[in-house]
């Protein structure tokens, strides 16, 4: 009996500490920086956290000749998806980790962090550096990832939304696509063509704010709905998401991917939409401009069969979202010098100049839509003459300060609400939205669990 | 059966020990303390801090300052459909796959407790499923047997000439507990295996010659014989499963359903809650449900090993 006594204690101990391991906590769950084994030496490098996306390798991999080798200045990235990014730059930058010195995020948060002071403020340096041209940076995009008047973070990569679809396939069914096409004229057309073999849009239905949250809520504005009202002051009023407007456009969504969407469309986003395009088993995708580049890329089965029109619209003019990878500077690091000059090399002009001959994409596969004078350079006007200019478009006709028909609380977005509690709402509520794409929720039910997620941010 | 009175009787009979003076036993363990002290900073300080922040109203987005809140985080718990919701699926995803696995295994292990040509091999295939990845197992199951277009149940489906079935999403709690039976039905086999191979041949050939049938004597030996071995298995695969993250983390990234406690506390977190005072609550709540369950299991398991011992 003694014997199973100590056992049972010994056995509810490793319990608890196995389970309350899973909790939070303050813990520092360190992340290793992959580039580099060597240790850090002195002032002479710099710790950088960046999206795994294939614009960040480039750069990754083209660092040490082209930047360390003329400034003697170390780089070591750390690799991450965005989903776990967003987790090590909220917690190193926001809540005051002191683990990098230069952190990749995104026009969500670079106002946020911003205003809440835990960002340097990147103007008078980029302003005071002649290399880094600063006003050739693309105003959207430049503004995006601005608060009163500063620049929190340096574009590397900008990007809208827009449909593209297969030209050859809409023709054959009869079907001509407008440059600016509105919703009720998209569902036509992929309910037309929609075939068992060949499914007729492939729309975003995997949950997470990034994900269905983007493709969805950018569909919610044209349709006249909103997460939130807005009080004069700008900070949240009410939960909208029980609003006709809101359960409208859902419905639009849900039923367009019930009858005519991908497979598996609730396990669906970029990538699986990629797939399935370039495997010819939809019609027509609606997402990331930087889609067009790998479309269009030459190993691409679909290359010269696509067309490009804008982000669909219902009743505002323009509907496509607006999103930029950009790097920024956390306050607390002590390198804010080489942090800059990392960044100006980085996001400048001159890297994307040298980047075009000696990255495997070649031309085509340049960072876009961060600077005007990207699109003047004539290697990259040849290669990517097909989606450049409705990429430029798309980007400079974001509508992110009115993206709706009404006001909006918090900073300016259109795919995302510029407040801190968004990223939390939108992601329980597209799990929501997304169980009623995969037929396992009703409508109803799924707008009134998310009306009450909605409505908590609304208490403070 | 009187087993519930036998540990009172071991107990009474059990040999006294001699007394050692205080001072010796401390001596004796003094050795010891390092270890224990390294144990208990690395185990329950975490946990005593997760009770603490659980009575905080502790978020990083947006910062606010954190504040005592007392039970609050305890009290408005059981009003948040989310967390009723986890703690179903909490349920679902336990008891089915310790059940599922378990009858399947104690299949196998039948099944293998004959000498047969290539037994060796055989036992280390099925054995397989347990060694593999937690996280390569979803996503084996989710890309090449559950998916809508390149999976191999619905290529099945489709050349029978039916409507292919979108699994992960339309199913997902049955999906991961298909999934989770698959890697534990193993460890509950070699559980079972144990139990069957301890069994005593004469008793059995006992019972030949008495002249019970195959059936007679697998219902009223074996299966009795196996109950401890069958009690531990739940009770190990309880534990473990009860905290399962990984399948449900690279299947469906949560949602109705698949939202199982342990990947709701991560929800509201660093997986985009930021809420670290409430999902410190839930934790401790796991943990003090794993604690119970534990002690009960505990205490049957011990009452039946020691049948055993007497019989």
């Amino acid at each position: 009996m003694r014997g199973t006594v100590r056992l049972s204690s010994a056995t509810a101990v490793a319990v608890a500490c196995v389970i309350a391991a899973g909790c939070g906590g303050g813990g520092s769950k360190s992340s290793s920086s992959g580039a580099s084994g060597t240790p850090a030496s002195g002032t002479g490098s710099i710790n950088v956290a960046i999206v795994d996306n294939p614009q960040m390798k480039d750069i990754a991999a083209l660092t040490p000749s082209l930047f360390t080798a003329k400034t003697g200045i170390k780089v070591n990235y750390t690799v991450l998806d965005e989903g776990t990014l967003r987790q090590v730059t909220t917690r190193d930058v926001a809540a005051g980790g002191r683990q990098f010195d230069v952190a990749m995020i995104g026009p969500f948060e670079a106002p946020q962090f911003g205003q809440q002071g835990t960002l340097v403020d990147l103007t008078p340096k980029a302003t005071s550096d002649a290399a880094y041209k600063f006003d050739d940076i693309i105003p959207a995009v430049r503004n995006a990832l601005s608060a009163g008047g500063k620049m929190y973070a340096a574009p590397f990569y900008g990007e809208s939304s827009f449909l593209m679809y297969r030209k050859d396939v809409l023709k054959k069914a009869g079907i001509t696509m407008p440059d600016h096409p509105t919703w009720a004229q998209v569902a036509a057309a992929a309910r037309k063509v929609n075939s068992p073999s060949m499914a007729g849009i492939c729309l975003r239905g995997k949950p997470g704010w990034g994900d269905l949250g983007a493709s969805f809520t950018t569909v919610l504005n044209t349709f006249g709905g909103t997460w939130w009202s807005a009080k004069p002051d700008g900070s949240i009023d009410k939960a909208m998401v029980t609003q006709p407007a809101f359960k409208q456009a859902l419905q639009f969504y849900v039923n367009l991917v019930k009858d005519a969407g991908e497979k598996d469309a609730a396990n669906s986003s970029f990538n699986e939409c990629l797939s399935q395009y370039k495997d010819g088993k939809v019609a027509m995708w609606y997402d990331a401009t930087v889609a067009a580049g790998l479309l269009e890329a030459s190993d691409s089965p679909v290359k010269g069969k696509n067309g490009y029109a804008a982000a669909p619209i219902d009743k505002t003019k323009n509907a496509g979202w607006l999103w930029s990878w950009a790097l920024a500077i956390p306050k607390t690091t002590t390198k804010q010098d080489l942090a800059w000059k990392y960044i100006s090399f980085a996001t400048g002009p001159q890297y994307l100049k040298e980047a075009g001959s000696r990255i495997p994409g070649g031309w085509a596969a340049l960072p876009p839509g961060t600077r005007q004078s990207t699109y003047e350079i004539p290697q990259y006007k040849s290669a990517a003459k097909s989606f450049a200019k409705e990429t430029l478009d798309a980007i400079s006709s974001a509508p992110i300060t009115n993206p709706g028909t009404t006001k909006r609380p918090g900073l300016p977005g259109v795919q995302y609400v510029g407040v801190p509690e968004f990223q939390d709402v939108g992601n329980q509520c597209t799990q929501q939205f997304s169980a009623v794409m995969a037929g396992r929720a009703a409508i109803d039910a799924a707008l009134k669990n998310c009306q009450g997620v909605a409505s908590q941010a609304t208490q403070g | 059966m009187s087993t519930a009175t036998r540990p009172r009787i071991t107990r009474s009979t059990r040999p006294t020990v001699p007394r050692i003076p205080l001072s010796e036993s401390w001596r004796r363990r003094l050795p010891l303390l390092p270890a224990l002290l390294i144990m208990i900073v690395l185990t329950q300080v975490p946990f005593v801090m997760s009770v603490y922040y659980s009575l905080t109203d502790w978020r990083v987005v947006p910062p606010e300052p954190r504040n005592w809140v007392g039970l609050q985080n305890y009290t408005r718990l059981f009003d948040n459909e989310f967390f009723k919701d986890a703690a179903v699926t909490t349920i679902q995803l336990t008891v089915f796959p310790v059940l599922g696995a378990l009858v399947l295994g104690a299949g196998f292990a039948l099944l293998l407790d004959r000498r047969f040509f290539g037994q060796g091999l055989v036992r280390t295939l099925l054995i397989t499923p347990f060694l593999l990845m937690p996280v390569v197992v979803g996503l084996i199951w989710k890309n090449q047997m559950f998916h809508g277009l390149y999976g191999v149940l619905n290529w099945g489906i489709d050349t029978l000439g039916g409507t292919p079935v979108d699994f992960v999403s339309r199913y997902p709690t049955i999906s991961i507990i298909v999934v989770l039976i698959w890697q534990w039905t193993p460890f509950m086999m070699l559980i079972m295996l144990a139990g069957l191979q301890s069994q005593p041949s004469d008793v059995l050939e006992a019972a030949k010659v008495d002249g019970a049938t195959p059936f007679a004597i697998f219902r009223q030996l074996t299966l009795s014989h196996l109950r401890p071995y069958m009690e531990l298995g739940i009770l190990l695969g309880t534990i473990y499963l009860i905290q399962v993250y990984d399948q449900i983390a690279v299947m469906t990234g949560g949602g109705p359903g698949s939202t199982n406690l342990p990947y709701f506390v991560f929800q509201r977190s660093i997986g985009g809650g930021w809420e670290f005072g409430q999902a410190s609550s839930f934790s401790i709540v796991v943990v003090i449900a794993s604690i119970v369950i534990a002690t009960v299991a505990l205490r049957v398991l011990s009452g039946l090993l020691k049948g055993e011992e007497i019989a």
